[in-house]
């Protein structure tokens, strides 16, 4: 990961990690992934063609959070060991969450008072 | 003012402490100082961090069912102003924080007990196999105060006519 920096004379500094780092913070969080997993299958919308992304945004790994170029390479995705680490992480239990963090401390379930609308 | 709780320790935020992060999609996480927010940067899972509240509860460091959890709440419905109720908080704050302290003495006290019989037992299972590292074997038979004594249990004619049953 990451690109080669212009002073390639200067032994110790060969590679720049800007980019790694700067995609580290691109990629969405636990729980939003989770939350899309989650979500029944009817509500899942067909991707949209976005020509900006690699392979017009059709290929997808939605544990991940990346796009691929074609079938053939997202597949092979899948196969990974990083895949399969992510799939087994997101079949755990929930992501931590301020509710977590909020029962954890001794705190009770929020109190949001009576309904006002009854539907 | 609302005194939050940080995302990752659990401990009290209190106004102008921490940093707050709002993520692209509105959720917000706060923390309660640097710690925190680099833990948080590092994508660290507060409940495999064992210095964290999540990691206490969950692996039962800290008492977790009680009734005094059910009082500090977030209270999200405006409560009108009346001097008698809030009075009678104020006092009664005092003695709830005193029973949740020494029922988590408590917790404690009854965590530590279990761990010396299990010390126990396990020194004892420790001292019945490996004492020939200590003793050689021909000697244990020639001086019997080495080896513990056998502990005899009687055993119901049911239970002894079951045995054979098994194999």
């Amino acid at each position: 990961m990451g690109g080669k920096c212009p002073h390639r004379n200067v032994k110790k500094r060969r590679y720049s990690h800007k980019t790694h780092r700067r995609d580290k913070f691109l990629v969405k969080g636990d729980d939003m992934v989770y939350d899309q997993l989650k979500k029944p299958d009817e509500e899942k919308k067909p991707l949209p063609v976005d020509e900006d992304l690699p392979g017009m945004g059709q290929y997808y790994c939605l544990h991940c959070d990346r796009y691929f170029a074609n079938v053939a390479v997202r597949d092979e995705h899948f196969k990974t060991k990083r895949h399969k680490k992510r799939v087994k992480q997101m079949m755990g239990p929930a992501p931590h969450t301020q509710l977590d963090a909020d029962i954890a401390s001794g705190m009770g379930m929020p109190d949001n008072g009576p309904k006002l609308m009854s539907m | 003012m609302r005194i939050e709780k940080c995302w990752f320790c659990s401990s009290a935020v209190y106004p102008g402490h921490g940093i707050q992060f709002v993520r692209n999609d509105a959720k917000i996480f706060r923390f309660c100082r640097s710690k925190c927010h680099k833990n948080f940067k590092m994508k660290r899972n507060p409940r495999k961090v064992k210095w964290t509240k999540a990691y206490r509860r969950l692996h039962g460091k800290d008492m977790t069912q009680d009734s005094t959890f059910e009082f500090e709440r977030k209270r999200n419905r405006p409560e009108r102003y009346d001097r008698n109720l809030t009075e009678n908080t104020l006092k009664a704050i005092k003695t709830i924080d005193k029973v949740r302290s020494r029922r988590e003495a408590k917790h404690i006290e009854t965590r530590k007990k279990g761990k010396k019989a299990q010390l126990m037992r396990e020194a004892v299972k420790e001292l019945e196999q490996s004492i020939s590292l200590v003793k050689a074997p021909s000697v244990l038979e020639e001086d019997k105060s080495y080896t513990l004594p056998k502990i005899k249990v009687k055993v119901s004619e049911a239970e002894a006519k079951n045995q054979p049953m098994e194999e």
